[in-house]
């Protein structure tokens, strides 16, 4: 389906990204059994399941990672709705460029790079020259608190920092959306509560869209919305709402 | 028996990943193929009689002086190869507790017999090698049989392979032994120290003053003795390039970097700068074959100049040019093959942060051009260093050949630019693995 088409089916579409009815097969095992998501700007939801539930599938699937076998994924953009699934591997490796942002577990920064070089990276994808680059990459980090280490290699950051200059990347590009998956899964419990306020604020805070996949309890706990999936369905959704309820019971 | 029981099950789990036996297995074959040729290169050469059979046998030692380096370089790849994609599982095992010599045990009888594995597919290749080897003509007549060596050659050459696999395994993971985390944490490679560029200085003044002296060699010892003494200066230069060499990349990389505009040059100068020594491994070698290059250019006028006597010294300087020939194209094909599987390698240690850097939107391209620029451009540094640092060990022959065999310039540039090519085919050789660890995002989910 051409984006021209896509756009004049979904013009009402006033979510920022869905998915609709989403199935993935991997070889004989189902992924995802036609999974609906929708997710707002400025929301934060978080995806919980146990091992091999479908939650990283469903999370590459909305990042164009992969192709869901049947379903679409719908991004709503300046320039009208796309499907993301219908895009070429070229045009959704630039939608990851431009539109989304990553966090993962292990922060995955080139070693050989600085902290600032690393956050600068998204942006010199984009053409952008390197001093403005790395002058945005010192501000991102600015903000995160660790703008010191900007010229320290990746392996003499701890952890923690690690995962902060990870974040400060993912938002480089001032994306729509950011996908973190497991964010805080290599982190004590102390550094993972302030890696999660430094996510949340840099992306909820500033108007994106953030979705994480998460084994812990507490970092769902702290989104707007969390989706519990087992065997490629969403068998549960509690919410902020809920969550006050439950509380107040 | 714990130990032979852990290597069983690693060698059935290694099916899932078959990169991990099969290149350095080819690495290790490629080797004794290799060796196996050269020594009997050298075995044939000694079978030589007549007025010209030492300089025959002169000959042939320099030509194993020159391919014994590409051929250790090639050799210690597939060593760190073998050991290298092991780490990451002994670690694990010393984390639940393993002891020091089941780990080290366990690390030894792999890559042993992976290199074992490796050695006798090489050994059986030169069978089929070396009858070709044995077409070729010196002294008039074709080496025929006794390119042949004795038979023991091959065990002692599969066995040596075995050795130095082993020993390298086992001091490529002290760091897992010493601490099971260390594998996991990449710390800045140690510098390089400025002494070193004060002992080239001196070995380079040496050989200087060594080759300016040639004509009172030959005076006094004849052919004989000025080919030893080009010998002490080529080991002496060959020194030389080893130290100096980490020390001239990391000026260029820190050059390079401010320079850097691109991700992919940017990426490119920082690998260089983050293992300068590791850089210098991956084209030492190729430095090597540019010296070499500008010694054949200067020899093929010099033997003409010879060709001019009698029959027996046309014979010799035709056999030169083809000895010299013969070990370049060899030279180049093992640098190659080095390159390749150190890159091969390279890619495989790092394919969660490949997948990671096309999941963030990195072009493939930019992935690839970082990785190829990240040792064409040291290997272009090295070539025109080591190339001009030839000319002048041997500047008096090297102004003859520019005033009366240009033809000598010619033949330079041609081994220069057959180095290079063969490197870039190495390089993208290896272009397919990036694209399969990208590709193959459904070997890193953790999660479905």
């Amino acid at each position: 389906m051409c984006e021209a088409s896509v756009a004049r089916k979904h013009g009402g579409m006033h979510n920022l990204i869905e998915a609709r009815s989403l199935f993935k097969d991997f070889g004989p095992t189902r992924a995802l059994r036609g999974v609906d998501l929708a997710v707002a700007p400025g929301e934060s939801v978080a995806i919980m399941g146990p091992s091999g539930s479908g939650k990283t599938t469903l999370l590459h699937c909305l990042a164009g990672i992969e192709r869901p076998g049947a379903g679409e994924v719908l991004l709503r953009t300046t320039a009208g709705v796309v499907e993301v699934a219908a895009l070429s591997d070229r045009r959704r490796s630039e939608l990851r460029r431009t539109t989304f942002g990553f966090v993962f577990q292990q922060g995955l920064l080139l070693p050989e790079l600085t902290a600032g070089e690393n956050v600068a990276l998204p942006l010199l994808l984009l053409g952008q020259g390197r001093s403005d680059a790395e002058a945005e990459a010192l501000r991102l980090l600015q903000l995160l608190g660790i703008s010191d280490k900007a010229t320290a290699r990746i392996g003499e950051l701890s952890g923690g920092q690690q995962q902060r200059v990870a974040i400060a990347r993912a938002q480089a590009a001032q994306p729509a959306v950011v996908f973190a998956d497991e964010p805080t899964g290599a982190l004590d419990s102390v550094t993972s509560t302030e890696v999660m306020t430094a996510l949340l604020a840099s992306t909820v805070g500033s108007g994106r869209a953030l979705i994480v996949v998460t084994h812990d309890a507490g970092v769902a706990a702290r989104c707007d919305r969390t989706l519990h999936m087992a065997d490629g369905v969403i068998v549960e959704t509690s919410g902020v709402a809920e969550r006050a309820q439950a509380e107040a019971s | 028996m714990t130990t032979l029981a852990l290597a069983r099950l690693f060698a059935r789990r290694a099916g899932g990943d078959a990169s991990t036996v099969v290149l350095p297995a080819v690495a290790f074959a490629v080797v004794t193929l290799c060796t196996t040729v050269v020594t009997g290169g050298v075995f044939a050469f000694f079978t030589f009689a007549g007025q010209n059979g030492s300089t025959y046998r002169m000959l042939a030692l320099l030509a194993l002086v020159l391919l014994v380096i590409p051929l250790a370089s090639l050799g210690g790849a597939a060593a760190r190869l073998a050991a290298r994609r092991r780490d990451e599982r002994l670690s694990s095992l010393r984390l639940l507790g393993a002891s020091t010599g089941l780990v080290s045990a366990l690390t030894v009888l792999e890559s042993t017999v992976v290199a074992l594995a490796g050695a006798v597919i090489g050994a059986i290749a030169s069978l089929g090698a070396l009858p070709l080897f044995g077409l070729l003509h010196f002294d008039g007549r074709a080496l025929g049989g006794a390119i042949w060596p004795p038979a023991w050659v091959f065990f002692a050459v599969i066995g040596g392979v075995a050795l130095l696999s082993a020993v390298s395994a086992a001091i490529g993971l002290r760091a897992v032994v010493l601490t099971p985390l260390g594998v996991r944490t990449r710390v800045v490679s140690a510098g390089v120290k400025w002494l070193r560029a004060g002992i080239a200085a001196g070995v380079l003044v040496i050989a200087v003053a060594i080759s300016s002296s040639l004509n009172a060699f030959a005076q006094i010892g004849g052919l004989i003795l000025v080919i030893a003494v080009l010998l002490c200066g080529f080991g002496a230069v060959l020194s030389m390039l080893g130290l100096v060499g980490p020390l001239v990349l990391r000026g260029f990389g820190r050059r390079w970097l401010k320079r850097a505009s691109g991700p992919a040059q940017l990426i490119a100068a920082r690998t260089v700068l983050h293992d300068v020594k590791g850089a210098w491994r991956q084209v030492g070698a190729l430095a090597l074959v540019s010296f070499v290059a500008v010694f054949t250019g200067i020899g093929v006028a010099f033997t003409h100049v010879m060709g001019s006597e009698d029959a027996a010294s046309r014979l010799l300087a035709a056999d030169i040019r083809t000895g010299v020939i013969l070990t370049l194209v060899m030279s180049f094909a093992m640098v190659a093959c080095a390159i390749g599987v150190n890159q091969a390698a390279g890619i495989l240690d790092r394919r969660s942060l490949y997948v990671s850097l096309d999941r963030i939107g990195m072009p493939f391209t930019v992935m690839d051009s970082a990785r190829r620029r990240a040792v064409l451009a040291p290997l272009l540094v090295v070539t025109v260093g080591s190339a001009t640092a030839a000319a002048l060990v041997l500047f008096p022959l090297t102004g003859y050949t520019l005033l009366l065999q240009p033809l000598g310039l010619a033949v330079i540039a041609g081994c220069l630019a057959l180095g290079i090519g063969l490197v870039w085919a190495g390089l993208a050789a290896t272009r397919p693995v990036l694209r399969r660890v990208v590709g193959e995002a459904s070997a890193t989910l953790p999660d479905r």
